[in-house]
């Protein structure tokens, strides 16, 4: 019996192998449209093969640098006293080296990995928005790259990576070290939503038929969640970040207790982004062991249905647990006591995962090849940090150890294990995807041994230093406290470490060279579809996935692929496409046009960079230009996406006609805007948080709000402007209508908005709350700030969809461009009218 | 959606009470209020549990083929890790002093 | 032996701290058990003969390595270190004797308080205790956050602006206990230690009869007094009974007592003492005190001797 989610019958993927000889032009138009520019124009390109190279290199390049600064600071400390860094450098270092990992190595390194593996992984032709990837990787090149380079100039943040006020306010870091944080991470994070978009539509929406929730590589599972994960958590830096620069820049007290801020309400904030990005690393790196030790077992991973709950409790439980690095802030016992049962909690399905790993190489004929043994060594890394991750998440042992070096060693342990070593892994099993030879299997098992041995030698003695008293982030240590013969163990265990690296380096010099149709090729016998026969168009034609291991099950997959036999053998419409499937059971929905090569994302993105970083060093016109200049570039690329093409149904193979042009809420663009509405929305439930939160902490600094009257224009506004966007929509579907009129529907819905904001920002104006004076004058002000973003936002998007509709790009009766304004001035006026109401219910002290 | 729902159901439970407990303690800081609303979430995030697995157990039985299955298997287990995990929860309310 | 064993945290002197380290122990040996059984388990996934292998290789294991397993350990865990912390959290008394200490960059300001919470005696860097009672610190910051610590007596708790939090900490023997903040606060962080002396009843009444004795009594001018003004010390420093009340730095009422200078980072002699007024900038880089390379030799070794003698 068959059982279908979308009305697409399965039984028409019997027809598939097809039989009989495809077209010989066919193959030739498929490479010409997917073919990228080469010389200098090569930067403009926009296929997953390259963008997810550079992407890759780039994230490898911050480990190389971020270990370097860590082989500085193990210098410094080896001995007691020592004058090796001096101490504004070693802070500027351990900063810079805890910032670089896990915002422009970590997150960047798995989401790389993504871009360059996913759409391989689910024979997709290239991820939902390539655009968008390369925008991603270019802010992140240029933002990150700038960002490294200031610790050469000496303006490096040094207010560690956590960044707590009032240490990094303006009164005791006067410097623009700090701006340099907020602003360049501030940035990255931009990207890394970007990223997280990215690889959410492309997890549920393209992957390849037949290949239904139960049968994606666990690295696309992994990566699912990876990225829901940053969608939901990163809003909060997001919102942290911005208050400590308004802080900083216009004296906006927040987090200054002298008017009524809490130093408090910046650590929920940053942890409640911060502990869960320790599972953003993790779960990547979990998901790259799963698929691996099976793969290189020859085996089906066991329990796979547990990992995958496994994966899905950890995403969730992460969200409960970010008060464990509040222990000793004196929070009360009741509220410490939930984080830490959720703490427990957490460990468990880190538990299941491992005895799967486990079973799987019991059930398998593990091989002891160099990706295995990083697999191996990374779980034994991993079990041990995640030990004494149980240990302080019972309160009083953390009370102990907190801010010491066992936390140190703890987290090393953690991320190592968890994701350095299966990232390792990954780079020797899939090297031969992308470069014409494989890397040394002898050499490799050197490395791996230098890496094992150096991390156990430098991290295992480091719980002894802190149970001997040695806080973190100390640049130097008395003598006679018997700390100076576990730092020097240490030490020498980190150059050991570093030794391994630089080996991994000659071998990736002596035996790397980038290909796209030459490669090494399946070295590992994995079972998945990245193995496929592939070119800059991923593969030939699109196969059925009937098991999780398509490459073993059917030893003909390939050939038959590379034949064209399945969907898409070439290209329908002449442009670059790919197969739109639904998100449970990966059924056939539509073909989507995707763009290609494009300049105008790597100029928004240089131009994003440059209006942060311009801003940081306070050239504050030339940010301004930068800022301004980017908004053109974006529409611009955005201008030449979402045209509908003359063919309105495409035979996609074996007589299967699939639209060309679907609207509405199963296309991937409605899902990627309403996935960005959710991290907007995200960013204002923080501000309602943050709002509470001060409110409660200091509420003798508040005052009465503005009567509710002033509420009714500010609703009607807001509520008009909604009103107006739905009848705009509803408009558009009735053909009879003038071609103009759903448009100025729109236009007005947005003018709407904007008066429903503006009365609100006179009404709290006139009320006289002064943003410099307290806590609740700053949140105020900053929720209206956020608003008012919304509002711009608004404002330019309604005139670009006008200039679409004055030459015919909208059309009707549905159109995605014009959903996606709609559904964002619904969102804009939602928010603006939630903040108008909640800045008024709280009642005044004063 | 609803297969989202019922198969990220246990999980959701979790969250809903981890958050309602939070809530709890924070705005009643020291108050015996504090532990007797997070007592009454518990409760119900037991008894919602209960059902959710009740529930998708029932579908897994009558599922029309693997896929089916696989999904309230897991939203089942689910279910059940989140009943675990929400006992847990509630172990501050009755650790001794 | 092992150099440096046992580490402070696994020799506690008082119960706030004997406590958890036992549960430190606990911990520890679960760990130890669990990656023996984790590693015995891979051992045999890897090398094992085909029998056992097989009979490791399915969901079974995952079941009961994964989910039954763990879930009874760290059921039984959480509920030993929940019920801990409130033991460890218990409300106070209100009958004990209370210290305010609070944290700045990059000393300790130290006040002990009477009955009616008053600060009685103003100290810094030093805290005196009598043995066998528990002492309620109110911890508070003048700046930045920073992390009050002494690992033999307690574990943690951090100082942080606009907040006071209680920390209770107790000796069970006379000795001097090391610490150390704990939470990154900028510039030196690394130097900002203090000590933590535990007295008999006895001599910790006849200490504190004599401090609160000195606090009201009025000294005679010296030479050592005069450069101390002269110098410009007593704007940023008080000596009780004389006109020194600056209050940005440490009080220096009891400096000649102390064990210490620099916030716990120097032996406390007349050669430390001349060295860290001369240039203490090169001791502690980054510290508020500036350097007074222009006093000659001599009048550093007045100083020097006129601090010795405040006790």
């Amino acid at each position: 019996m068959s059982v279908s989610e979308t009305g697409f019958d399965p039984e028409l993927y019997k027809r598939f192998p097809t039989t009989g000889e495809r077209p010989p032009e066919e193959f030739e138009r498929l490479k010409r449209a997917w073919a990228a520019p080469s010389g200098i124009a090569r930067l403009t390109a926009v296929n997953n093969n390259f963008v997810g190279l550079w992407y890759v290199s780039t994230a490898f390049l911050f480990f190389i640098l971020a270990g370097g600064l860590a082989l500085l600071m193990r210098t410094q400390l080896a001995l007691p006293l020592t004058g090796f860094l001096s101490q504004e450098t070693y802070n500027q270092v351990f900063t810079m080296h805890g910032t670089v990992m896990m915002f422009l190595f970590a997150v960047p390194m798995m989401e790389a990995i993504g871009v360059m593996l996913l759409p391989q992984m689910l024979a997709a032709r290239d991820l939902p928005f390539p655009r968008l990837s390369a925008y991603a990787f270019w802010a992140y090149f240029v933002g990150g790259l700038c960002f490294f380079a200031s610790i050469f100039v000496g303006l490096a943040p040094d207010g560690g990576w956590f960044m707590y006020p009032p240490l990094t306010s303006t009164t005791f870091s006067p410097g623009i070290n700090a701006d340099m944080w907020l602003l360049g991470i501030g940035f990255i994070e931009i990207s890394a939503i970007a990223g997280a978009i990215e690889i959410l539509v492309g997890v549920l929406k393209t992957r390849a038929p037949g290949m239904t929730l139960a049968r994606m590589p666990m690295f696309a599972w992994a990566m699912l969640v990876f990225a829901g994960m940053i969608v939901i958590a990163f809003p909060a830096i997001i919102l942290g970040t911005l208050l400590l620069e308004l802080e900083r820049a216009l004296n906006w007290p927040f987090f200054d207790a002298t008017r009524g801020g809490d130093p408090l309400l910046w650590q929920h904030l940053f942890w409640f982004f911060g502990h869960p990005e320790v599972y953003i690393i993790f779960l990547p790196g979990a998901g790259l062991i799963s698929m691996l030790i099976a793969n290189l077992s020859r085996t089906g991973l066991v329990g796979y249905h547990l990992v995958v709950l496994a994966l899905l409790a950890t995403s969730f439980i992460s969200f409960g647990v970010w008060a464990h690095h509040m222990f000793t802030t004196g929070m009360p016992t009741l509220s410490i006591s939930f984080f830490s049962a959720a703490s427990v909690a957490v460990s468990l399905p880190a538990g299941v995962q491992v005895f799967s790993w486990i079973a799987t190489l019991a059930s398998g004929k593990p091989q002891f090849n160099t990706p295995t043994l990083f697999l191996v060594g990374g779980l034994v890394i991993f079990v041990m940090g995640g030990l004494t991750g149980v240990m302080i998440g019972l309160i009083p042992f953390d009370w102990q150890v907190h801010d010491t070096h066992f936390i140190v060693a703890h987290f090393h342990y953690v991320l190592i294990g968890g994701a350095v070593f299966p990232v390792f892994a990954a780079f020797y099993y899939w090297m031969g995807m992308t470069s014409r030879r494989p890397l040394s299997e002898r050499l490799g098992k050197w490395v791996f041994w230098l890496m094992f041995a150096g991390m156990h030698i430098t991290f295992l003695v480091m719980h002894l230093t802190g149970f001997m008293g040695m806080p973190r982030r100390v640049y130097t240590y008395l003598p006679n406290l018997y700390w100076e013969w576990p730092n020097l163990v240490s030490t020498a265990g980190a150059y050991i470490f570093g030794l391994g690296i630089l080996l991994f380096l000659f071998d990736l010099a002596r035996n790397f060279r980038f290909s796209i149709d030459d490669q090494a090729g399946n070295s590992y016998g994995g079972g998945t579809l990245e193995w496929l026969p592939n070119g800059l168009y991923n593969t030939r034609s699109i196969p059925i996935v009937h098991s999780r291991e398509p490459l073993w099950d059917d030893p003909r997959l390939g050939d038959d692929v590379e034949q064209g036999r399945y969907f898409l053998p070439g290209t329908a419409t002449g442009l670059r496409e790919t197969l739109i499937t639904s998100p449970l059971r990966a059924e056939p929905q539509y073909v989507q046009i995707m763009p290609g090569p494009s300049v105008w994302p790597l100029l928004a993105a240089v131009f994003t960079a440059g209006f942060f970083l311009l801003l940081t060093v306070q050239a504050y016109t030339p940010a301004i230009v930068c800022g301004i200049l980017t908004i053109p570039s974006v529409m611009r690329w955005l201008w030449e996406t979402d045209r509908p093409v003359p063919q309105e149904t495409v035979d996609v193979g074996a007589g299967i006609c699939l639209p060309t042009y679907v609207t509405g809420p199963s296309t991937h663009g409605w899902w990627a805007i309403v996935i960005l509405l959710v991290v907007l929305g995200m960013v204002f439930l923080m501000e309602i948080f943050s709002y509470f939160f001060l409110f409660g902490i200091h509420t003798s600094y508040w005052t009465a709000p503005p009567g509710f009257v002033s509420l009714l224009p500010v609703l009607a506004g807001y509520g008009g402007g909604a009103g107006l966007a739905l009848l705009g929509r509803h408009l558009l579907a009735r053909e009879g209508s003038t071609v103009w009129s759903p448009t100025t529907q729109l236009l007005l819905a947005a003018g709407a908005i904007g008066f429903g904001f503006a009365v609100d920002l006179l009404s709290w104006r006139e009320h006289g709350l002064d943003p410099t004076l307290s806590a609740q004058g700053a949140i105020v002000y900053a929720m209206l700030g956020w608003q008012g973003l919304m509002v711009a936002l608004a404002i330019l998007m309604a005139p670009y969809l006008a200039a679409r509709t004055s030459v015919g790009l909208v059309t009707r009766p549905h159109n995605t461009t014009f959903d996606v304004v709609t559904l964002f001035l619904l969102y804009a006026a939602a928010q603006g009218a939630m903040a108008a109401v909640v800045t008024r219910i709280t009642p005044g002290a004063v | 959606m609803r297969r989202w729902l019922l198969m990220l159901g246990g999980l959701l439970v979790w969250a809903a009470h981890f958050f309602a407990v939070y809530a709890a303690a924070s705005i009643f800081p020291g108050d015996p209020a504090a532990e007797s609303l997070a007592l009454v979430a518990t409760l119900a995030a037991i008894g919602a549990n209960g059902i959710l697995l009740w529930w998708t157990l029932g579908r897994k039985r009558t599922a029309a083929d693997g896929f089916d299955e696989w999904t309230w298997r897991v939203g089942a287990i689910g279910a059940g890790l989140s009943l675990l995990a929400v006992l847990w929860q509630g172990m501050p309310l009755i650790a001794s002093t | 032996m092992l150099e440096g064993w046992p580490p402070p945290v696994f020799d506690p002197a008082g119960p706030y701290a004997t406590s958890i380290t036992l549960l430190a122990w606990v911990l520890l040996a679960m760990s130890a058990v669990v990656l023996l059984v984790v590693l015995a388990a891979l051992y045999v996934a890897l090398f094992g003969n085909p029998r056992l292998r097989s009979r490791l290789g399915g969901t079974a294991v995952v079941w009961i390595g994964g989910i039954a397993f763990p879930v009874v350990v760290l059921t039984l865990l959480l509920f030993y270190g929940l019920s801990l912390t409130r033991n460890l959290s218990a409300p106070l008394h209100g009958d004990e004797m209370r210290v305010r200490v609070t944290g700045e960059m990059w000393w300790w300001r130290i006040a002990y308080l009477d009955g009616g919470g008053r600060p009685v005696v103003h100290d810094a860097n030093e805290l005196h205790i009598p043995v066998g009672r528990a002492v309620v610190l109110e911890l508070e910051s003048a700046d930045v956050i920073h992390s009050f610590w002494v690992p033999r007596l307690s574990g943690k708790l951090d100082m942080i602006p606009g907040r006071r939090n209680l920390m209770r900490i107790q000796a069970d023997e006379p000795g001097i206990f090391g610490g150390q903040c704990a939470e990154y606060c900028g510039g030196p962080h690394a130097l900002m230690g203090f000590r933590v002396t535990a007295h008999r009843p006895e001599d910790y009444a006849r200490l504190m009869e004599a401090r609160i004795a000195r606090e009201s009594a009025v000294m005679s001018s010296s030479r050592g007094a005069r450069l101390f003004h002269d110098a410009g010390c007593a704007a940023c420093h008080r000596i009780a009974g004389t006109d020194a009340n600056g209050l940005a730095g440490p009080d220096l009422t009891h400096v000649g007592s102390r064990r210490t200078l620099g916030a716990g980072i120097l032996p406390n002699n007349r050669g430390t003492m001349m060295g860290w007024i001369g240039n203490s900038q090169a001791i502690k880089p980054g510290n508020r005190m500036p350097p007074y390379t222009v006093l000659s030799g001599d009048d550093l070794t007045a100083l020097a001797a006129y601090l010795e003698a405040q006790r």
